[in-house]
């Protein structure tokens, strides 16, 4: 599991020629892009707190997500040299790109810290929630990796429609603005049935507002997550010993 | 107790893409629920690679696996070695597999060589520690010590086999998954493969052993499964099922011109580029070939050509499968007759092996220039109970006669080995 992890990180920036710097490239351009257009365009930057740190909190969580999903859910399939030749158990290779995500998490994270420190007034002590709301997001993101990888192998639609489908997916949750700008009742309960919404929106709450993770907004998250992570630990021991057959 | 055990292994596979693949998708147990309501749409367009095969092999045999192309061979080494699960039925394996199902093992294409030597011991089971000592042994075997720092995609085909047959054998196996993959090497590293694999056969570990090359399975294995279709067709000990085969393969083979089972044959003589050459002072014309007796003798008649050529030698020579050249039946330097005509030979026994072997008609002169010398397009297969000559005495068995009476002129002979 470890040398897969390990092989993976090899693999990945390979042949790049600044290499790791892709970890941090992804949140600083669309927090950049970000703040260009709906920082002075929109006129969101009226609130206590500067919306570069509102939007940076929700990219803490959100990078993670979005690079858990891109690079777990093919991690089967472009595996398949290694899947044909060498037993092993099969989920190494989507938990293991999960694994290495990880590496974003921490980077946006430490980026946040920094400019936490830098233009707001530092972080809370509510941001020692950070593990257990990291925790309740890793379950929801293994839920959909192990779900997602799976089908893939099957019909590799899913592949090609996770970009655009994590693009979608972070327009309905509250990344770029927060939840309170949204004015449309409807609306807005259709994006808190999002799980993405609560987790997104209890990093806020831990890292800047400096409150404790509201339960009632997180129910559909922990739902969410459990379900997923049921279903899709369900669907992908279940077809496992295909993929070898068909990748 | 048995190292490898299959009981009623089928393994179904689908063909075709796309689409074909949705029924694949259906996670048990909806997906026989779904097989009883379409029936027909279910199983269209799938074949059974392998069909109820139960074999079990005792720890320290070694096996060969032959059969045609498509006979399943792979596949069951497949399934052994845990890659892919069979369709029903079970497989038992007690003990560390190493398979060499093709030349990448697994490898990554983009990682150096050192990298993959290093996943692919952890995948096994070896620490980095472990691997680090056996680097240099694996560069060494492969001899590829300028390349172990590239990506392996870059390697050529014998490279990365030679890579990846290197990294197994450090990985102290005890069952041994091996398919094809010696076809792929230079003459020299294939020898050392040979001798690796002798002296891992001599350790104690377990072998199967899938090869087009009858040789090669001859020398490797005492015990050989015959598929067909993912049927077995025999099982047992390797001359006899050898014998069998090659003669069902030379059968398959007569089935008229328009068969596609020559390939054994075709794919000789594309391997050593020229079937017919020579200076062409004398021509072959025709070669009538008698089937082999029952005591494994033939007569042939050359018919040929000739033009200003006074003298002659006539040979009939054989090949085996893997290509050796075994021996010759050569004629006296004898006067040609002007024009053309005809020769015939008697050869009382062919000291052969059970196998498949190819005739080589060809006609020289006496100073040793080559005029005509055709590998004919034809198999000659020795089928025996046993073989010809014991292990370690050879190929060939030398026509001998053999009494019990001290011959009156023994004790002139010089002495060689009196035993104390």
């Amino acid at each position: 599991m470890l040398s897969l992890v390990r092989r993976q990180y090899q693999v990945r920036y390979r042949q790049s020629m600044v290499g790791l710097a892709w970890a941090i490239i992804p949140p600083i351009a669309t927090l950049a892009t970000a703040m260009l257009v709906f920082g002075n365009i929109a006129g969101l930057d009226k609130g206590k707190n500067s919306y570069s740190l509102i939007t940076m909190a929700a990219l803490v969580p959100w990078t993670f997500f979005a690079s858990s999903l891109t690079a777990g859910i093919p991690s089967i399939v472009s595996n398949s040299t290694t899947l044909t030749r060498i037993p092993f158990p099969r989920a190494a290779l989507p938990l293991g790109t999960i694994g290495i995500s990880m590496i974003d998490i921490s980077i946006s994270m430490i980026l946040f810290t920094v400019m936490a420190y830098t233009i707001g007034d530092g972080l809370p002590l509510t941001a020692m929630w950070f593990p257990v709301l990291f925790i309740l997001e890793l379950v929801l993101v293994i839920g959909v990796v192990l779900l997602g990888s799976a089908i893939n192998v099957f019909a590799r639609d899913v592949k090609l429609a996770v970009p655009l489908g994590t693009q979608l997916w972070m327009f309905l949750t509250p990344v770029l603005y927060p939840l309170s700008t949204v004015e449309s009742p409807g609306v807005r309960t259709f994006m808190l049935a999002n799980p993405m919404t609560g987790v997104v929106e209890s990093f806020r709450d831990i890292l800047i507002h400096g409150t404790a993770p509201d339960a009632q907004l997180l129910m559909p998250a922990m739902i969410g997550a459990l379900g997923l992570l049921l279903l899709g630990s369900w669907y992908f021991s279940s077809v496992e010993t295909r993929f070898a057959d068909v990748v | 107790m048995n190292i490898v055990e299959a009981n009623n292994v089928t393994k179904n596979y689908r063909v075709g893409v796309g689409r074909a693949r949705i029924r694949e998708m259906v996670p048990p147990p909806f997906d026989r629920g779904l097989a009883k309501v379409l029936n027909k749409w279910w199983y269209k367009d799938t074949f059974n690679a392998l069909e109820d095969i139960s074999l079990s092999f005792p720890a320290g045999s070694s096996v060969g696996l032959i059969g045609h192309n498509g006979a399943g061979k792979t596949t069951m080494l497949k399934v052994l070695a845990g890659v892919t699960a069979p369709t029903t039925g079970s497989i038992k394996v007690n003990g560390r597999v190493a398979a060499l199902i093709d030349a990448l093992v697994g490898f990554h294409p983009e990682l150096t060589g050192r990298e993959n030597i290093f996943f692919l011991g952890s995948m096994h089971g070896f620490g980095r520690r472990d691997m680090r000592a056996r680097v240099e042994q694996i560069a060494d075997f492969a001899q590829i010590d300028e390349m172990l720092d590239t990506p392996v995609k870059r390697f050529s085909a014998g490279m990365s086999a030679r890579l990846g047959f290197a990294t197994m054998a450090t990985l102290d196996p005890e069952i041994l998954l091996v398919d094809e993959i010696l076809a792929v090497g230079d003459a020299n590293f294939q020898q050392r493969c040979i001798q690796w694999l002798d002296s891992y056969r001599e350790d104690g570990g377990t072998l199967l052993f899938v090869s087009h090359n009858l040789g090669l399975v001859r020398n490797m294995t005492k015990h050989v499964v015959w598929l067909d279709h993912g049927k077995v067709v025999q099982e047992g000990l390797t001359s006899k099922v050898l014998g069998d085969y090659a003669r069902a393969m030379e059968r398959r083979d007569s089935d008229g011109p328009a068969n596609k089972n020559r390939w054994a044959a075709k794919k000789l003589m594309k391997s050593t580029g020229m079937n017919r050459w020579g200076a062409g002072g004398v021509r072959i014309q025709e070669v009538h070939l008698s089937e082999p007796n029952e005591r494994h003798g033939l007569t042939v008649s050359i018919r040929y050509e000739a033009s200003n050529v006074e003298r002659g030698l006539f040979c009939l020579g054989f090949i085996d499968e893997a290509g050796n050249e075994i021996g010759a039946a050569v004629s006296q330097p004898l006067v040609l007759k002007q024009g053309g005509g005809a020769m015939q030979c008697s050869i009382e026994t062919l000291g052969f092996h059970s196998g498949i072997y190819f005739p080589v008609a060809a006609i020289l002169s006496p100073d040793g220039v080559v005029h005509d010398r055709w590998r004919l397009d034809r198999a000659v297969v020795i089928e025996r109970d046993y073989d010809a000559v014991p292990d370690g005495f050879g190929a060939v068995e030398i026509a001998s006669r053999w009494s019990k009476d001290a011959s009156p002129d023994a004790s002139e002979l010089p002495r060689l080995g009196t035993a104390e």
